[in-house]
């Protein structure tokens, strides 16, 4: 690693515009468990990193709102998610997932916004809260926006933040009945990275889905809904026929990459079969 | 001197070096820091094959706080001919006009601060000419492409003199065996079953990278090395030096972790030309990503075929192995012959074959891990052995029992089974697995299956071993043996030896660390063979140590049984002075098998047996395997640490359940691409199989210390073919290369439903 | 560029002044020479590198040193209250919970945080709470083991040593 710079801005506000007046490869850095990584192994050679761990504590907390949603501040850490309270009541597909989240000191310290504006298709939490349907609050240069998650990912460890936007807060909408879950997939060592991470939320009468959203990550180069997975369950009363239809519709529509976890072929495979696992999960849960 | 025995062999004695580990206090190479200390960091090759055409460091050099920039030319002053290896001198400290691997060190960039000397190595620039590459161990056989233009055997070996001056040929060593009359044999058998099996390179992953130190000084220059073979590194540094050995000083504290990484020589020569070069220590710790750049282990094809007759004995085999020893020999050629010795596997067969070899490829070196080559022939003999039983319908172990060598009966080397536990191996796994009776074999989509294997070893021969037990006059005592404790026990087992021939207790021996100036020599930490080799040499000392203290206590008239031992050196100096020296010396005897027939009368001077069992649930809808009981059972001869043997044993069976079930360097070209702890796995708590357990038989070596032998590598050897044989009981597909991943499993039951899945 | 800061290291205030991009493990290493945190695979898989920050464990090997600035740094090196060994360091020992020690501060370290979350883990928790924690030796069922132990012996003495 080679010498930087390190900035301490005491808002976020500040920090984005430290981050918009700066060359791109000024980054921000919180937690630091992945801009450390990439600095390490030198795709990451900043003059300058925007350290956001003393910016206002509001965003670090976790808060149950009165409408039965949850709000998320960008740099709470993924252990104060995993031990929040409000999390679990009200979204406990987050609390469950985090026990098998990286581990615990990655989880000590690294945080929400990290974690989603990392793009790495292989976290965890962005199939989860797209399932759940959480939205991002960003600040920037040009203004403060919301947008859903689904619509923070570009690509292979992109975003569509532009320069100097960072995210704020994560938005959990109330679940009413919805109920969720989470698999996620490992093909060698159980603490190795996904091969597949399948999130499904549904709302259900009995067996009959009303409405579900199935969104995997890992074996794409961004966390993706699957609307033709979803189409095959709305309405219909699951039994092994609509799971293996629904599986099949999501093994054909996912743009699923090979890589060292497995050939695309393999993991289309795997998209099949645990597409129809979360769901029966779900359904269960 | 008391004379009851304390009884400390037997024992499981907690650690000596407990306390130190617990509190972070154990002494490793990585936490040397010398005054006026260099950092080098190594630029490494970017092509698996090329001519170096130019290397250029002006971008490097511009860096503030670069001390100096070496390659290849600047050594020859201080090192004229820089080749080095334990069986070919064939691989350079830095690399001289060509590269033969991606990561082979080509130039290192010293500093004072370590960052900035990385900052330096990553801006030096080399432009190659490639030439052609040969990965693939068959090919290398026939392959145009040459890694060696000539090969240069070191000289140690009298076998391998004949390969001197070799040319045009990527075949470091031929081993041959030919015993009884194959081709009749064949002929006349009721079947003939040929199979071919693959295991792919895997690494050590010591958690402690590799890591050396070099500190000019007079009259010897000290090299501070997380080695298994400080003697080996100082003989060797100093031929390369033009040095007497007693000008070249190698220590070596605790090793966080070998394998058989951390053997001759890998960065001591670099470090040692270094210092000599810039008369400042030098200190260079590689990273976990370059762990993959400089030692693996050997990926292997293994071609086996066997006779069998209506009665279910096999009475012929033939072995052929070809070993991917990648861009330099290290220990491979040993790694071919030696195992060579039991290809056939732990069978009692009258007529066999084997070719065994080891090849060049241009990859990173191969050499020993954990096993010495045994693991991969046992993964092909083992799964051969239930694929026959399987076919003749025949139980395997039943199959096992009707074939197992027998105490006494010749081994394919001609060499007499004598001490090695192998029907009660397999009797007790067996047994352990409850294999006689009903078995649950799972339902729906998740099938559950059993097997077993059992492998065996010739330990590695002939070697030494010296020790020296230093009795002072408090009765408290030194052992100083070159033994490397790397986590297997070593301190503490020896310390058992000498507590339990003194008659003292083990709180009042002190084991000295590796020091060429102070321990004597001992061939290396390898192989398992410290417990026989140097447990037999520090007992032989602390007896020599006991006789004189006895006779010493005799010329003075005292009772030499029961008198303390500081009342005897007190009788004799007239004050707490003076010191009792015991050496001890071991070299077992040993015949070179022939060279036209691989015969001898005396492969060994000891066996090691291993046994796993496996029980495993498959998932068929994916190809997932998890293991749900994993039994080892050995031969150790008798414990000198019951517990310590237990975690050797578990420990090296965990290991080796990475290998087999997804460890893989991967590479493209030639490049590794998974070169770090996220891209390579090893097992980590959630891989442990819920039911793991280990059995030590009742057993004894005769010529071991009290009974005992190795056990080191023990653990490792049935895993692998117990894992196939268990997915086959399963759900019916066979798998005939490593690793067994889920994909692997799912691509057969595809393929046996004839609806193959794609390869992309 | 250096940048001075201002902590307490095992229970003892300290200052240094530390380039920005070195990592935790390079400033006690370098200023304090303390070796128990090392660095292993450099990307927070194996634990070696444990260090507790504000009574929260952290890798090392991924924690800028300057963010200690004004925190409380425990290493496995900060003695037991009132006794040389805890009760894990002492489980460790009783059980032969290690083979080369390499990774051992770190499990130690880490079973402690567990301890105190969970005096009495289950083996599944042991697992996954351990599961960031490599040892290559292997030696996992004894360390299973010895975190079970070492929960008994807190109970039995009554308090978090």
């Amino acid at each position: 690693m080679s010498p930087f710079e390190l900035l301490e801005p005491r808002t976020l506000r500040e920090a984005a515009g430290l981050l918009a007046s700066a060359e791109p490869s000024v980054r921000p850095i919180a937690g630091g468990t992945a801009v450390m990584l990439m600095m390490k192994m030198g795709v990451l050679r900043p003059s300058r990193l925007v350290s956001l761990r003393a910016v206002e504590k509001r965003y670090s907390a976790i808060e149950a709102g009165a409408d039965g949603g949850l709000t998320l501040g960008a740099l709470a850490t993924l252990s104060a998610l995993e031990r929040s309270p409000a999390v679990k009541s009200r979204a406990p597909v987050i609390t469950r997932a985090l026990r098998a989240l990286a581990n615990v000191r990655v989880r000590n310290v690294a945080t929400v916004g990290g974690n989603l504006a990392h793009a790495d298709p292989h976290m965890d939490l962005p199939p989860i809260l797209i399932a759940l349907g959480a939205s991002v609050s960003v600040v920037g240069p040009a203004g403060d926006r919301t947008l859903p998650l689904e619509k923070l990912y570009a690509g292979y460890l992109e975003t569509t933040l532009e320069h100097g936007e960072l995210i704020a807060e994560v938005k959990v909408p109330a679940q009413g009945a919805r109920r969720a879950a989470y698999l996620k997939c490992t093909t060698r060592s159980a603490d190795d990275w996904p091969a597949l991470g399948v999130a499904v939320s549904l709302e259900a009468d009995g067996a009959v889905v009303r409405d579900a959203r199935i969104v995997i990550g890992a074996a794409t180069d961004t966390p993706v809904r699957l609307a033709n997975a979803e189409k095959a369950l709305s309405g219909a009363r699951v039994d092994d026929v609509v799971l293996r239809r629904a599986g099949e519709a999501a093994a054909a529509e996912a743009a699923v990459i090979g890589d060292q976890h497995g050939t695309a072929a393999y993991k289309r495979e795997l998209v099949r079969v645990y597409v129809a696992r979360a769901v029966k999960a779900a359904l269960a849960g | 001197m008391a004379t009851q025995s304390t009884q400390s062999v037997g024992q499981s004695v907690p650690r000596l070096e407990g306390r130190a580990k617990v509190t972070g206090r154990a002494e490793y190479v990585h936490h040397l820091h010398l005054p006026g200390m260099l950092h080098g960091k190594i630029c490494r090759s970017t092509v698996a094959h090329g001519r170096i055409r130019r290397i250029d460091v002006t971008a490097a050099q511009t860096v503030p706080g670069v001390h100096r920039i070496v390659t290849a030319q600047d050594l020859r002053v201080i090192v004229p001919d820089p080749y080095y290896g334990p069986a070919f001198h064939d691989q350079p400290i830095l690399a001289v006009d060509k590269v033969r691997y991606a990561g082979e060190p080509v130039a290192v960039v010293l500093a004072s601060d370590p960052h900035v000397a990385e900052e330096a190595a990553s801006r030096i620039v080399v432009d190659y000419e490639e030439l052609p590459a040969v990965f693939d161990e068959v090919e290398a056989v026939t392959s145009k492409a040459i890694v060696h233009d000539v090969l240069k055997p070191a000289g140690t070996f009298p076998d391998l003199k004949h390969l001197q001056g070799k040319r045009d040929t990527n075949v470091a060593l031929d081993f041959r065996l030919r015993r009884g009359d194959v081709e009749r044999a064949f002929k006349e058998a009721a079947h003939v079953f040929e199979h071919t099996f693959r295991t792919q390179q895997v690494l050590h992953v010591p958690l402690e990278p590799f890591v050396s130190v070099a500190e000019p000084g007079e009259p010897a220059l000290t090299i501070h090395t997380a080695s298994q073979s400080p003697s080996f590194v100082r003989i060797e540094i100093a031929r390369l030096l033009r040095r007497p050995e007693n000008r070249v000083r190698v220590k070596v504290p605790y090793l966080g972790g070998g394998f058989g990484a951390k053997l001759y020589i890998k960065l001591e020569a670099l470090v040692a030309a270094l210092a000599l070069l810039t008369r400042r220590p030098v200190k260079i710790s590689l990273t976990m990503e370059e762990q993959f750049y400089t030692l693996t282990k050997h990926a292997a094809t293994l071609r086996i075929k066997s006779g069998v007759s209506k009665d279910g004995r096999i009475t012929a085999r033939e072995c052929e192995i070809w070993w991917n020893g990648g861009s330099y020999a290290d220990i491979g050629p040993r790694i071919t012959q030696k195992s060579g010795f039991t290809a056939p596997g732990p069978y009692d067969i009258e007529n066999v074959r084997i070719d065994s070899y080891a090849l060049y490829t241009n990859l990173p070196p191969a050499g020993a891990l954990r096993g010495f080559g045994i693991p991969q022939l046992v993964w092909a003999y083992e799964s051969h052995t239930d694929m026959i039983a399987r076919a003749l319908k025949m139980d395997p172990v039943e199959f096992r029992r009707r074939n197992i060598l027998r105490e006494g009966r010749k081994q394919a080397t001609g060499t007499a089974m004598k001490d090695a536990a192998i029907d009660k191996v397999l009797e007790r796994v067996a047994a352990r697995m409850d294999w006689g009776k009903p078995f649950d074999r799972g339902s729906g989509t998740l099938k559950r299956g059993r097997g077993i294997a059992i492998g065996f070893k010739a330990v590695i021969a002939p070697t030494t071993s010296v020790a020296i037990v230093n009795l002072y006059a408090d009765g408290s005592c030194s052992l100083c043996c070159s033994t490397v404790d790397m986590g297997q026990g070593s301190d503490t087992a020896m310390a058992q030896i000498v507590a339990e021939v003194l008659g003292v207790p083990i709180e009042s021996i002190a084991v000295v660390h590796p020091d060429t100036d102070v321990t004597p020599y001992d061939m290396a930490t390898l192989g398992s063979r410290s417990m026989y080799h140097m447990g037999n040499a520090v007992k032989l000392a602390a007896e020599d140590a006991r006789d004189k203290l006895l006779a010493m206590a005799r010329e003075l008239g005292l009772a030499a049984e029961t008198t303390p031992i500081p009342d005897i050196f007190r009788k004799k100096y007239g004050m707490q002075a003076g010191n009792i020296v015991g050496t001890g010396s071991f070299i077992p005897t040993y015949q070179s098998p022939n060279h036209e027939t691989g015969l001898t009368e005396n492969a060994t001077p000891f066996w090691m047996v291993g046994a796993t069992g496996v029980e495993v649930e498959v998932d068929t809808e994916t190809g997932q395997v998890k293991v749900t009981r994993l039994v080892n059972v050995a031969d150790v001869g008798r414990p000198i640490n019951p517990a310590i043997v237990d975690t050797q044993l578990s420990g090296a069976a965990i290991m080796q359940m990475g290998f087999t079930l997804f460890e893989k360097m991967e590479f493209q070209a030639g490049q590794c691409t998974n070169a770090s702890l996220a891209g390579y796995k090893i097992p980590g708590m959630l891989d442990l199989p819920p039911g793991i357990t280990n059995e030590a038989v009742d057993a004894v070596q005769h010529t071991g210390p009290f009974g005992a032998k190795g056990v080191g590598e023990t653990g490792t050897f049935g895993v692998s073919p117990a894992f196939a044989n268990a997915i086959d009981d399963a759900v019916g597909v066979r798998l005939t290369s490593l690793p067994l991943t889920a994909e692997a499993v799912f691509r057969a039951l595809r393929a046996k439903q004839g609806q193959a899945l794609s390869d992309e | 560029m250096m940048k001075p800061i201002k902590f307490t290291l095992n229970g003892e205030a300290v200052t240094a002044e530390v380039p920005p991009h070195w990592n935790l493990v390079e400033l006690l290493q370098s200023r304090f020479s303390l070796y128990g945190a090392r660095e292993s695979c450099g990307q927070g898989l194996c634990g070696c590198c444990t260090v507790l920050v504000n009574g929260t464990a952290v890798s090392g090997c991924l924690y800028l040193a300057t963010f200690v600035d004004g925190a409380e740094v425990t290493t496995v090196e900060q003695p037991a209250p009132g006794a040389e060994l805890d009760a894990v360091q002492e489980a460790f020992i009783a059980r032969g919970a290690f083979q080369c020690g390499f990774c051992t501060p770190g499990f130690v370290l880490m079973a402690r945080q567990l301890l105190d979350e969970m005096p009495d883990p289950t083996d599944d928790e042991i697992r996954h709470y351990l599961s960031g924690n490599l040892c290559r030796c292997a030696a996992y069922p004894e360390i299973i083991e010895a975190v079970k132990l070492a929960a008994r012996m807190r109970k039995g003495r009554g308090k978090s040593t």
